[in-house]
């Protein structure tokens, strides 16, 4: 059973999709630019979890969508 | 393919660098969010996020080290490590007296408990009185 979001969850879902987002480039920068191919491997393994990453924290946001009320509560 | 690798702007280590301590600034915030978190989901959600950062850091800090782009801190000196455990030890011998005094009317079952731990933290001292050991 799912509880509606806080205003906090929210800020703290947000700023995690901006720090993904960030790691998403950082790796696609050394896996294409690194000339170590250990690094390279590496890099781009971990920039399929960071897409992982975002996509359970985008779906977490929608799952929280509809339970939010448009009111503000008491 | 040569080409290819010169286009970026900063050398291999220093993106590599950055990969790195954005992962360990990461990891902390997860943290932040999981402790702050009042939907049970939501601190599940970065629980896990938490664990999968904490991993990839690792791995990357390994990678880093192999490649001699990361150098460990020095070792510690036997001295400062025997100096903290000597000190920790009292302050754990005094924490028990505390207990003790102050659990003195308490049921049973709760000082038997914790008066197990400390004698067995004991015995563990005499046998090797020089390794470390967490409660």
């Amino acid at each position: 059973m799912l509880q509606p979001m806080t205003a906090k969850e929210l800020e703290y879902v947000a700023d995690s999709m901006s720090n993904e987002d960030l790691l998403i480039k950082q790796c696609t920068a050394v896996s294409v630019g690194a000339s170590n191919q250990q690094l390279r491997q590496m890099c781009s393994q971990m920039l399929h979890t960071h897409q992982q990453h975002y996509q359970t924290l985008l779906h977490t946001l929608q799952q929280h969508q509809s339970m939010a009320p448009t009111q503000p509560q008491q | 393919m040569q080409q290819q690798y010169a286009q970026s702007i900063l050398p291999e280590e220093d993106l590599a660098y950055t990969v790195l301590s954005d992962l360990k600034r990461v990891t902390r915030e997860y943290a932040t969010a999981a402790t702050e978190a009042a939907c049970p989901d939501i601190r599940q959600m970065f629980t896990n996020l938490l664990s999968s950062t904490l991993k990839m850091q690792g791995e990357l800090y390994q990678v880093m080290q192999s490649l001699n782009m990361y150098n460990p801190a020095s070792p510690v000196l036997r001295q400062e490590i025997d100096k903290q455990l000597k000190e920790y030890q009292q302050t754990q011998q005094k924490t028990s007296q505390f207990l003790q005094q102050r659990m003195g009317g308490q049921p049973q079952g709760m000082q038997a408990g914790y008066g197990h731990m400390v004698q067995q933290q004991q015995q563990h001292n005499q046998q090797n009185s020089h390794q470390p050991y967490y409660m």
